[in-house]
């Protein structure tokens, strides 16, 4: 008997028959089918600009306001209170044996992407040793990516979280890149991976750098909008 | 910028030694290839580690994630407290003579720093019995916890005890609250907001002790243990007591205070058990077991109104039509869920309805005078002793109507209908010592 990582509760699993033969303890995590099915998966009607759910395809008002600094992104759930309820103890509590809940849909949304290169947004220094792990490469499995951008550790007066978008849209730029980044992304495809999709600012910053960088396109995916 | 007060008898989170003397200890203590959380008690999983290195703690996330960076510091309790006259009692009332005798038997066993089962049937304000015993213990300079598994019976209790302790700064305690912390003699919490004590009380009142989750959560437990200083003492309450204490009173392992009668005095209805061989499948026909049709025709024809107890909220249409077509007309179902509640209870209240039908034992302090109580597949698991003891305890509430019967029917005998029997015989014969009446 194993319980959900999520909600707690006893699963039935069905162990094969080399589990059983084998004797050996299953380290990996695992999730009940009602945790996995409360999120809101994103339909093919959104956004083109940021992925946004909606009724059509129309750029949303959001993104008109970005006026020429487009981006494209695909984002795979809304962010709901469902998500809001995953991100609250996965990213802001801290725990990190949540990230398994969405390591198989963002497996699935990265192999409907066409990139050369991955590149996760960083966390910086202070995060990676307060929190403990980056949240956004805690849902890769074995994907390969690169860590092209560094953040520079930024001082928050007051957490990104906290912020309404006209704050949020006024950051100056976090990131520098990597001293390899020029050999990693000249001439590729780039996708950049991020949790959540609230202005744009901090993936178009990040866009800004890759291009830098001697990218030949940027595109972006996020967990949530 | 943290205050002395903070660490007193507690156990704080920190990555760096605080400036003002406090004592440290790795969260997460390391035995052998496992590690066990300092705070919770609980082992850790292999996999419960972060992408860093560190380790964490998954089993008491929810007051601040504990990693391999921490080390919890605390302070030894000094009970440095202004000491007030009468402990800061300004309660009024009085206690009934029963009601007195039990209230001296828990000082007693307080002033002796005995652990110590105040067992009361519901209706026997035991709120109230504990007050002499925490007065004199405040007076004493003794810091209290006032702590249930239930954030409801906390939020509840507070106010009670701040107008019943004027005297006494108090500090109520629950998750996700936005009050700071305050150090005071008196603290009322939920049982998880202990994990964060360490030998800090000299009294701890655990109010509602067989409630979920504490009777099943060794970490709870132990909650309750930690944070009670070794030369203290606890006070539990309740109504049911869960088999664990019942042994431990049997075997005089804990010492116990009897409140076996109502404040009208009167014992406790005996459940009375009939066995209804297969009713479930009669069910399926629309049958109901004949003795049930006989005995609830004639509560009909005698004006006798009613409570029909069923096991699932599924079973409510199913046997309200079964009671249509058996010519039992007139009451409606109800379940915990039921968005018409309110109304169909204050309808029964009114007695504008002959009876209801009910999967739950409705809200507390919810009563009907003169009632009768039938339990239709008593036998079934989602009636726990406890429940059946409390439902039982729904008739002769009221002191004009201060008895009556309760029937269950069953497919075959249960422990659980058998042990809520026992319970019922075992009050009662404490009940009958004082005085009780039938
Ligand atoms: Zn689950
Ligand atoms: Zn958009
Ligand atoms: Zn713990």
């Amino acid at each position: 008997m194993r319980a959900c990582v999520w909600c707690g509760r006893q699963l039935q699993t069905t162990l094969t028959l080399a589990q059983i033969w084998q004797f050996t303890p299953i380290a990996q995590a695992t999730v009940c089918d009602t945790c996995r099915q409360r999120f809101t998966a994103i339909t093919s009607q959104h956004c083109p600009s940021c992925g946004r759910q909606q009724v059509d395809e129309t750029v949303c008002l959001d993104c008109q306001r970005w006026s020429g600094d487009r981006l494209t992104n695909h984002a795979v759930y809304v962010y709901d209170s469902a998500m809001k309820a995953y991100m609250q103890q996965y990213k802001f509590q801290g725990d990190y044996a949540l990230r398994v809940l969405m390591q198989a849909p963002l497996a699935a949304a990265l192999q409907r992407e066409t990139y050369d290169v991955l590149v996760p947004i960083p966390v910086d220094q202070l995060t990676w040793r307060t929190r403990g792990f980056n949240q956004v490469t805690g849902w890769l499995q074995n994907q390969p990516f690169q860590q092209a951008l560094l953040v520079r550790a930024t001082h928050k007066e007051r957490p990104q979280s906290a912020k309404d978008r006209a704050d949020r849209l006024r950051t100056p730029q976090p990131f520098t890149l990597a001293p390899n980044a020029g050999q990693l992304l000249r001439g590729q495809r780039v996708l950049l991976l991020d949790d959540v999709y609230t202005t744009g600012r901090t993936l178009r910053h990040a866009a800004d750098q890759i291009y830098l960088g001697g990218a030949k396109a940027v595109t972006s995916l996020t967990l949530a909008r | 910028m943290q205050n002395d007060e903070d660490f007193f008898g507690r156990q704080l989170p920190l990555r760096g030694a605080p400036t003002n003397g406090a004592v440290g200890q790795h969260a997460l203590r390391t035995v052998g290839e496992r590690r066990q959380c300092q705070r919770c008690g609980q082992w850790l999983a292999v996999t419960d580690r972060l992408a860093n290195g560190d380790w964490y703690c998954r089993q008491c996330l929810q007051l601040g994630r504990l990693t391999s960076q921490h080390e919890l510091y605390t302070i030894p309790e000094p009970n440095r407290f202004v000491r007030v006259k009468s402990g800061g009692l300004t309660w009024t009332g009085q206690l009934s003579a029963q009601q007195n005798v039990a209230a001296q038997a828990v000082l007693r066993h307080v002033k002796t720093r005995t652990d110590h089962l105040l067992w009361a049937v519901t209706g026997a304000g035991k709120t109230e019995i504990v007050y002499p015993a925490l007065a004199w213990a405040l007076a004493q300079g003794w810091r209290v916890a006032w702590t249930s598994p239930r954030v409801d019976v906390c939020l509840e209790l507070a106010p009670r005890l701040r107008q019943a302790f004027g005297g006494v700064a108090q500090a109520l305690l629950y998750g996700g609250q936005a009050d700071p912390y305050a150090y005071c003699p008196l603290t009322i919490c939920t049982t998880h907001q202990l994990l964060r004590f360490k030998a800090a009380f000299d009294l701890i009142v655990v109010d509602e002790v067989d409630a979920f989750p504490l009777a099943t959560s060794p970490m709870l437990q132990r909650a309750i243990t930690n944070a009670q200083k070794p030369q203290g003492c606890h006070l539990l309450l309740t109504a049911t007591p869960g088999n664990d204490l019942q042994q431990q009173v049997r075997r005089r392992q804990l010492a116990v205070t009897y409140v076996p009668l109502r404040y009208h005095g009167h014992l406790l209805p005996q459940i009375d058990l009939r066995l209804a061989w297969r009713w479930r499948e009669g069910l399926l026909r629309n049958r109901l077991p004949s003795a049930l049709i006989h005995q609830l025709r004639g509560y009909l024809a005698k004006h006798q109104r009613f409570l029909l107890f069923v096991p699932h909220v599924v079973d409510l249409p199913v046997i309200g039509q079964a009671l249509q077509l058996a010519g039992i007309q007139g009451g409606v179902t109800v379940h915990a869920a039921d968005p018409d509640r309110p109304a169909k209870v204050q309808a029964m209240r009114d007695e504008t309805i002959p009876f209801l039908i009910t999967t739950t034992i409705l809200e507390r302090g919810v009563t009907f005078p003169n009632i009768a109580v039938v339990i239709l597949g008593g036998d079934d698991p989602v009636f726990s002793t406890a429940v059946l003891v409390q439902i039982a305890g729904r008739v002769g509430r009221s002191a004009d109507f201060p008895s009556g019967q309760v029937t269950c029917y069953c497919h075959s005998h249960t422990k659980r209908v058998r042990l809520a029997r026992g319970m019922i015989a075992h009050l009662n014969l404490q009940g009958r010592r004082q005085g009780g009446r039938p």
